[in-house]
């Protein structure tokens, strides 16, 4: 394809420049615009022209002949102008005389390569695949068609798509409102299309009904119409009080997806808040607030404003703490028994969360992971990163050079994976055993130094009930501590990326991610250890102390929260964009901040025992938190450089926050309620051995009353017996089980179906070569009998059979010829002595002999060179064979050929038949539009001309060694007859 | 619901609700960005379907498509006639596809449809190479965009024809979580 390169269709400019892309679709569009009606438009007439009037004809539903053929059309034309250009004999960029083979063969095996041979008709049955088949053969049947459609006539066609039609139709009929209305949605058709189907639906429906009991039949519809509108507006009731809808979009648009799933996770924690607030407040608190609305506060505590933080003092009265609810029943309008509701609606609450976690968790796994493969990332990167939702130019632009950098790095990274050596490998290997050594000591270190933090304090601290403005300040002290270290110990953690080398950016993510959780999990487990253990046994209403220290990590985490993001972002957008500008604008950070998030939770989660309504203090922080983020991202940010792949990110972050730390935070609230002795003195429990017995308790009441004995059976024999716990797990693990080997089942399918098609498409360019083979051994049996006027076609198995090719046989003539000059030229030049006679005459001569050659040659028939050139009558059987060759191009006429009177060679005769043959070929095309080709046939003579002439003026430099003879008589008839033929020739226009 | 002037009959809604993924107010709220576009084109009654449509050049001026380095194509992509003459119907066909809601499969087919450059059913190297040329400002040096598609075809052409069918491109997209949030303009 080299030789290629120099015309129009490979060349790459050509391909950018809008209007010749429009021109060339259309181009092969109008070409084939109806193949059937036997009307060739003008190929060979003015390009530009001819297809922009026919660009607005190009309708939907012409046929047009896919891949290979609308390339072969085009390429056809680009060929003529080619091969005129090389008509110049000896010209020095003609050298590809062998390319020129190339030329002929290849247009066909690469691009009949591939036959449209896809989407085969759906087949009837499950209702899914039938649409989807439907879908491509709409989407096949716009812009192209395959070949089987080439066979079909446009009203055959319109006919399938009815009947297709009435097959939806039907379908749709037989489903449930509910499931029709999805299906009708999930069409790939335009709106109108859908809208056609859904009313013939609902025509056909009301007709069915129609027969059975009309009045009925009018209540149900208007019944369901009137539920359906319902619904609807319920949808858009719940969407308009989406919270923060416009906040979202100016973030999605400015920043991308990924950050803005830190917003959407940070509202769905919030709304997990507000959900446990209104569970608690409302089953808790409300009743108690009923029953005594003022707390019994004692008179010498007084609120001093530090409780805001600390949380002790004036609101260790309250119903902020476990301390503050009675264990009384409550007697009102109905019996409320405190305990039990406070037991239950903390049990149901933490029940809840994890199957709301484990919920979302398994959605999100199932879309994110389970089919997702790291394997396809560039087409991932180039196809499916772009994020249609940023609508910020400057955003646009800072997208595109990531990706740009990103495609790079990329690029070269594979380059550079080979080059790792032994040594290297060990380096770097050090490094990160080195890095994780040094990250989690910090997490140990950081652990043993709260644990001891907090014996200093629990050693300062007392029992009493009044406590020292400073006293109360100390207790700040760990909270302090611990934030402090959550905020700069992931800092330092980012540094160590400077160091480690990771293979990619995903796994340096999760590095990150995991020592953080492991730092967040070994500091919260020291506290809750100490809480247990120390707290629990040394105060006399330890739940309240231990809600107290929540209350406080919770604050104090805010406090930070703020401080992190005014000099984790404030400051170091004022340090990039003015003190150091090579660091630069700095990103948001949607790992550590999403950490931050969780960490966070997890407080709120293990406080919800000690004190039920923390969340009412989350929601606040969450609220807070959003508007100050979206803040500190607008004025400070950048979008982050790394895009990765934030829907999986997403689905990490859920687990993480299920696993480690909601699960911690469910076992440590499982464990105080069921081992810990709750204290003596305050608080619901007061006077049990363990949270728990209060079922116990309220089951033996239950014993008393006859009607309820199915629960104090339930409670003996389901609740309290480890051979139900027993047979639960063993039966969970089997279904586990039989679930994972179904997966790997399904993954083995998987892989079969993909090898399966890649088989499918050995095999079609299998067959595709075997036709071509075929094609190419019986060239003359297709073309004609099919679509004589079809040359495009006819001339790919012309130029197959290797026979002459009618569209351009004059300018394979003329190459042939030159080909020949050249040998010629090479021949002389290595010290073959050619006759005089000839070398002496013009150049016109050699011309004409070369010529003759050239078409001896393309029969592959012998040269006779000694022939041809010893006699000077030689000479004039080429002249004639050039004249009537001249009279057969313009118009196939034979009225020279009768006077012909000399019986030339074999040779030549064949060649004149062949030639003769060819042009009857061109003859049938010449007929349609005479204007365009006779433009084309023009073109063609005029550059035969100026090549002679060109000829001749190289050529009449060189005579000077051989004398001419210049009164040769065959000359002049040759010269004679050439201008008779030219003659012929012009009065022909 | 009580609205001074009626812009869509409740059958119309209905329908609108049935075929889109939209709520009847998005769709009041769409064809209020519509009638944005070219007040004095868009009527304010379109309770009897009238034939109007606007084109590529307004459309691809709305904030949302601005900046989208394929708003061209999107366009191209709903407009029946291909030149990106959008009604409002197709307008709201648009959106509702890039809407959250819409599944994958319909999403997958769209997309195929805007990154077909030259229509002809397959993304091939041309195709790519347009795609790679908008993603990244035309950058990249003409071997690196090479690289790239080849790169790109290689991993995902599954039937080894050197382009991509929908088949390919739908296999690789539901391998490719994100897809689903980023193939979506919030409206």
């Amino acid at each position: 394809m080299t030789s290629y390169s120099s015309g129009g269709y490979f060349n790459p400019a050509y391909h950018d420049s809008e209007t010749l892309e429009i021109d060339r679709r259309s181009s092969s569009k109008t070409h084939h615009t109806n193949p059937y009606a036997g009307e060739d438009p003008a190929w060979r007439g003015d390009r530009a022209e001819t297809h922009n009037t026919f660009m607005g004809q190009s309708s939907s539903d012409d046929v047009v002949p896919r891949g290979g053929w609308q390339e072969e059309s085009w390429r056809g034309r680009e060929s003529i102008p080619m091969g005129l250009i090389s008509t110049r004999p000896g010209s020095p960029s003609w050298k590809h005389g062998n390319n020129h083979s190339t030329f002929q063969i290849n247009p066909d095996s690469q691009y009949d390569q591939s036959p449209p041979v896809r989407f085969p008709p759906p087949a009837s049955g499950h209702m899914t695949m039938r649409w989807r088949g439907m879908t491509r053969r709409r989407m096949s049947m716009f812009p192209n068609t395959d070949l089987a459609h080439l066979v079909l006539t446009e009203d055959a066609i319109r006919n399938e798509m009815e009947n297709e039609e009435q097959d939806l139709v039907k379908e749709f009929v037989a489903l449930s409102t509910q499931d029709r209305i999805r299906a009708i949605r999930d069409l790939p058709m335009s709106f109108e299309e859908k809208k056609h189907i859904r009313s013939q639906v609902l025509a056909f429906r009301s007709s069915k009904q129609s027969r059975q009991f009309t009045c009925f039949a009018d209540c149900s519809e208007n019944v369901s119409l009137f539920f359906r509108r319902c619904g609807y507006s319920i949808r858009s009731a719940r969407q308009t009080l989406e919270l923060w809808q416009g906040i979202m979009k100016e973030i999605g648009g400015k920043f991308g997806t990924s950050v803005l799933s830190y917003f959407m996770f940070l509202k769905w924690l919030l709304m997990f808040n507000i959900f446990s607030f209104l569970v608690n407040f409302g089953f808790i608190t409300i009743p108690l607030l009923v029953y005594d609305p003022l707390p019994n506060i004692p008179p010498n505590v007084s609120f001093r404003g530090l409780e805001i933080l600390t949380g002790a003092g004036y609101f260790n009265h309250t119903v902020m703490y476990y301390g503050g609810y009675s264990n009384e029943t409550l007697m009102g309008l109905v019996e409320y028994n405190m305990q039990l509701a406070y037991f239950f609606t903390i049990a149901v609450y933490m029940v809840l969360c994890g199957l709301a976690l484990i919920f979302s968790m398994a959605r999100s796994f199932k879309t994110n992971y389970v089919l997702a493969e790291s394997t396809s990332n560039g087409a991932w990167q180039l196809l499916c990163s772009w994020d249609f939702s940023i609508t910020n130019e400057r955003a646009v632009r800072q997208r595109k050079s990531n990706l740009r950098v990103q495609l790079k790095e990329s690029l070269s990274e594979k380059a550079q994976m080979e080059l790792l050596t032994l040594s290297e490998k060990l380096k770097h290997f050090g490094v990160h055993l080195g890095s994780w050594l040094l990250s989690t000591g910090l997490a140990v270190g950081c652990g043993a130094s709260i644990y001891y933090l907090c014996q200093y304090e629990q050693q300062l601290a007392t029992d009493g009930a009044n406590w020292s403005l400073l006293q109360e300040a100390e207790t700040l002290l760990v909270p302090f501590v611990v934030s402090l270290m959550n905020l700069v110990v992931p800092l330092f953690y980012s540094l160590f990326y400077k160091f480690e080398h990771y293979s990619s950016q995903r796994t340096q993510i999760y590095a990150l991610v995991v020592r953080n959780v492991l730092l967040r999990m070994s500091i919260l487990g020291v506290l809750c250890f100490y809480w247990m253990n120390v707290v629990a046994k040394k105060f006399s209403c330890w739940e309240s102390k231990v809600g107290q220290a929540l209350y406080r990590l919770v604050i104090v985490d805010f406090l930070f929260l703020m401080l992190g993001s005014f000099f984790g972002e404030f400051l170091s957008n004022v340090i990039g964009t003015r003190l150091l500008p090579r660091l630069g604008v700095p990103e948001f950070d949607i790992a550590r901040n999403v950490l931050e998030l969780i960490y966070a939770q997890t407080l709120a989660w293990i406080g919800i025992y000690f004190s039920p309504l923390l969340p009412a203090i989350q929601i606040v922080k969450f609220f807070i938190l959003f508007y100050l983020k979206k803040v500190s991202l607008t004025q400070n940010c950048q979008p982050p450089r790394r895009t990765g792949r934030a829907a999986q990110m997403h689905t990490t972050f859920i687990a993480l926050l299920f696993f480690p730390f909601f699960v911690g935070a469910l076992s440590m609230v499982a464990y105080t309620s069921w081992s810990l002795t709750p204290s003596e003195q305050c608080g619901p429990f007061r006077g049990l051995n363990n949270t728990f017995s209060v079922v116990g308790v309220w089951i033996h009441d239950l014993e008393e009353i006859p009607r309820s004995q199915w629960v104090v059976w339930i409670y003996q024999h389901v609740i309290r017996s480890e051979i139900f716990y027993f047979l639960i797990t063993l039966i969970i693990l089997v279904i586990i089980y039989i679930f994972w080997q179904v997966t790997q089942g399904r993954k083995d399918l998987i892989g079969l179906l993909r090898q399966q098609i890649v088989n499918e498409g050995k095999d079609k360019s299998f067959l595709l070569d075997k036709l071509q083979n075929f094609q190419k051994s019986h060239p003359n049996k297709k073309p004609k009998p099919r679509n004589p006027k079809k040359h495009t076609k006819r001339r790919s198995d012309d130029r197959s059979s290797g026979s002459q090719s009618n569209s351009n046989a004059m300018v394979q003539a003329l190459l042939a010829r030159q080909r020949l000059e050249e040998e010629e030229e090479r021949r002389r030049a290595g010290g073959v002595l050619v006759p005089s006679d000839i070398s002496t005459s013009s150049a016109m001569m050699q011309a004409m002999l070369a010529r003759q050659r050239a078409e001896d040659q393309e029969e592959d028939l012998h040269q006779m060179p000694d022939k041809h050139l010893s006699s000077s009558s030689a000479l004039t059987q080429a002249m004639q064979a050039r004249q009537r060759a001249e009279g057969q191009d313009e118009y196939y006429s034979t009225a020279g050929f009768s006077e012909d009177p000399v019986n030339g060679s074999s040779a030549v005769i064949q060649a004149m038949k062949a030639r003769q043959r060819s042009e009857e070929d061109g003859a049938d095309d010449r007929d349609d539009p005479a204007s365009s080709v006779s433009s084309v046939m023009m073109q063609v003579m005029q550059a035969r001309q100026r090549a002679e002439e060109e000829d001749r003026i190289r050529w009449a430099p060189a005579p000077p060694q051989n004398p001419a003879p210049s009164g040769s008589s065959a000359l002049i008839q040759a010269m004679l007859a050439r201008q008779q033929a030219q003659n012929e020739y012009d009065d022909g226009y | 619901m009580g609205n001074k002037q009626t812009i869509f009959t409740d059958e119309q809604l209905d329908a609108y609700q049935d075929c889109t993924f939209f709520t009847r107010k998005e769709i009041l709220r769409l064809h209020g960005r519509y009638h944005e576009l070219a007040p004095h084109l868009v009527p304010m009654d379109y309770t009897n379907d009238p034939d109007c449509k606007l084109p590529l050049a307004l459309i691809v001026n709305m904030p949302e498509l601005k900046e989208n380095p394929f708003r061209n194509r999107i366009v191209e992509s709903f407009s029946e006639d291909g030149m990106g003459n959008l009604s409002f119907n197709e307008f709201v066909d648009m959106f509702s596809v890039l809407s959250e809601t819409a599944p994958r499969e319909l999403k997958a087919i769209y997309a195929f449809k805007i990154y077909d450059f030259n229509v002809d059913n397959y993304l091939c190297k041309e195709d790519l190479e347009k795609t790679l040329n908008r993603l990244t400002k035309e950058e990249l040096t003409p071997e690196e965009v090479d690289l790239v598609c080849e790169k790109t075809i290689e991993e995902a052409d599954l039937d080894g024809d050197n382009k991509l069918s929908f088949a390919d491109f739908e296999n690789m997209i539901s391998r490719a979580p994100d897809f689903l949030s980023t193939f979506h303009i919030r409206i």
